[in-house]
């Protein structure tokens, strides 16, 4: 018996080395454009919405609203620009293992890839309008490709959670 | 000597309602995170135990939404930040 395959093994200097199939990894280099094209998105956008939500509910506090916004809008999307950049620095870097295509993440990626997953997920789960049952996807559905893609990047997620929570 | 009532003054307190009164941080069902996100948040943004996270997640899963953390108005301000910056959908109001 071989010891059970794992996509995400303990690396060097408490980081974790992930290992994609060469179709996963093509998948995943097609997601920053999908996640910038929602930060350039107007605010209105439902997508921008669920990325960036109000934190006031109570109209009374609309002017507090604004002047939080103006306050750290700026810093939570140079933060996700800034994991942004680390994801597609560790795609850039993939290397072949015999089939698999492995990258070394450190610590800050880990953190990086941790929030990008789960921003795609929000940002394609909110235009496909997800809900918490996991249903049968049509396959000749135009979004089926989309729900393959949200689902593996669920479990993807998750596997990584696992790895981090031990 | 005089017996007469000495009349004790209350101090006047003027209390500022509307910046006195603590503010609640508040986490919102939705249907993408996942709960073991969820609690990895809490448990990294809040320094909660695995414990006390999962049982605010589950609160959150079954009643909709928790309260996670309370203070004065910038306090929460920047909690609710830090959660959107980890993509879970925060509000804040004022404590009932």
């Amino acid at each position: 018996m071989s010891p059970r395959w794992r996509r995400f093994r303990v690396g060097p200097d408490g980081g974790l080395i992930m290992s994609l199939a060469p179709q996963e990894l093509e998948v995943l280099r097609g997601l920053p454009d999908e996640l910038r094209a929602v930060f350039d998105a107007p605010a209105e956008d439902a997508g921008a919405v669920r990325l960036f939500p109000p934190a006031y509910l109570d109209p009374e506090e609309d002017e507090a609203e604004e002047m939080w916004k103006a306050m750290v809008h700026p810093d939570l999307l140079r933060q996700r620009l800034d994991a942004l950049e680390l994801v597609v620095g560790a795609l850039a870097r993939a290397t072949p293992n015999k089939e698999w295509r492995e990258i070394a993440l450190t610590p800050d990626d880990v953190q990086a890839w941790l929030g990008v997953l789960n921003d795609t997920r929000l940002v394609l789960g909110t235009r496909l309008g997800v809900t918490e049952d996991e249903p049968d996807i049509d396959p000749t559905s135009p979004d089926a490709a989309a729900f393959n893609v949200y689902y593996w990047l669920t479990h993807l997620q998750g596997e990584l959670i696992d790895a981090l929570l031990g | 000597m005089t017996t007469a009532p000495v009349e004790i003054r209350e101090p006047e307190i003027f209390e500022d309602t509307t910046s006195d009164r603590p503010w609640m941080v508040i986490v919102w069902n939705d249907p993408v995170n996942l709960m073991t996100y969820v609690v990895y948040v809490f448990q990294k943004l809040f320094g909660y135990s695995r414990a006390k996270a999962t049982k605010l997640m589950r609160q959150v899963h079954e009643e909709g939404r928790a309260v996670v953390a309370d203070g004065s108005r910038e306090k929460c301000e920047a909690d609710v930040a830090r959660l959107h910056a980890h993509g879970l959908w925060a509000t804040m109001e004022h404590d009932a």
